[in-house]
């Protein structure tokens, strides 16, 4: 029974992570491109996480398998945040600066 | 060959498409696909580690998810500044 659950919660993740992965291929923006990194880096980690728990609760795997979730769901948004206002910045310029980016273009 | 094993393997092929996408795309797209690339290699060491029944190699599963995260945030800092 243990195997089973296992099992499908390693598919169910493994997919998660083929189709975030087709979908960064699929797009052609940055900004579309990055919407598809969320899927992969929320879901696939908690669901390997339970995983593991299911397999062996309360181990050190258990507890180190915890702390990569939480590292990955916590920097992540930080990190799309970052790339999200590089990209803007490289496209539309610093938008504190009314030469490069014009107050009536601001967001 | 166990579960954990079949999805680390699953895992390093998805790696292929993200590394298309460094080589062939503009430098932001680039951050994007290296992004979510470490997001998967940190994941297969999870699988690995716990496929081949090694506690301590959890470890490399952490200490890669603290590095991949500062080394993104440098690479996102760089573009947008002087690259």
């Amino acid at each position: 029974m243990t195997e089973v659950v296992v099992a499908v919660l390693l598919a169910l993740g493994v997919a998660f992570v083929v189709l975030s992965c087709a979908g960064v291929v699929a797009m052609r923006d940055p900004f579309d491109r990055l919407h598809f990194t969320s899927p992969a880096a929320t879901v696939a980690p908690i669901l390997f996480t339970v995983a593991v728990l299911v397999e062996e609760p309360l181990s050190s795997a258990g507890i180190k398998a915890v702390i990569v979730a939480v590292l990955i769901v916590g920097t992540t948004p930080v990190l799309t945040h970052a790339t999200a206002r590089a990209a803007h910045i490289r496209r539309h310029g610093r938008w504190e600066d009314p030469e490069v980016d014009p107050p009536e273009d601001a967001p | 060959m166990n579960a954990w094993l079949v999805a680390a393997t699953a895992l390093i092929l998805a790696l292929l498409p993200c590394l298309w996408v460094c080589a062939r795309r503009p430098a932001v797209d680039a951050l994007v696909a290296l992004e979510l690339a470490s997001t998967v290699t940190t994941l297969t060491l999870l699988a690995l580690a716990q496929g081949y029944r090694r506690d301590p190699f959890m470890d490399l599963a952490v200490v890669s998810a603290v590095l991949s995260f500062a080394g993104a945030l440098a690479f996102a800092r760089f573009l947008e500044r002087w690259v």
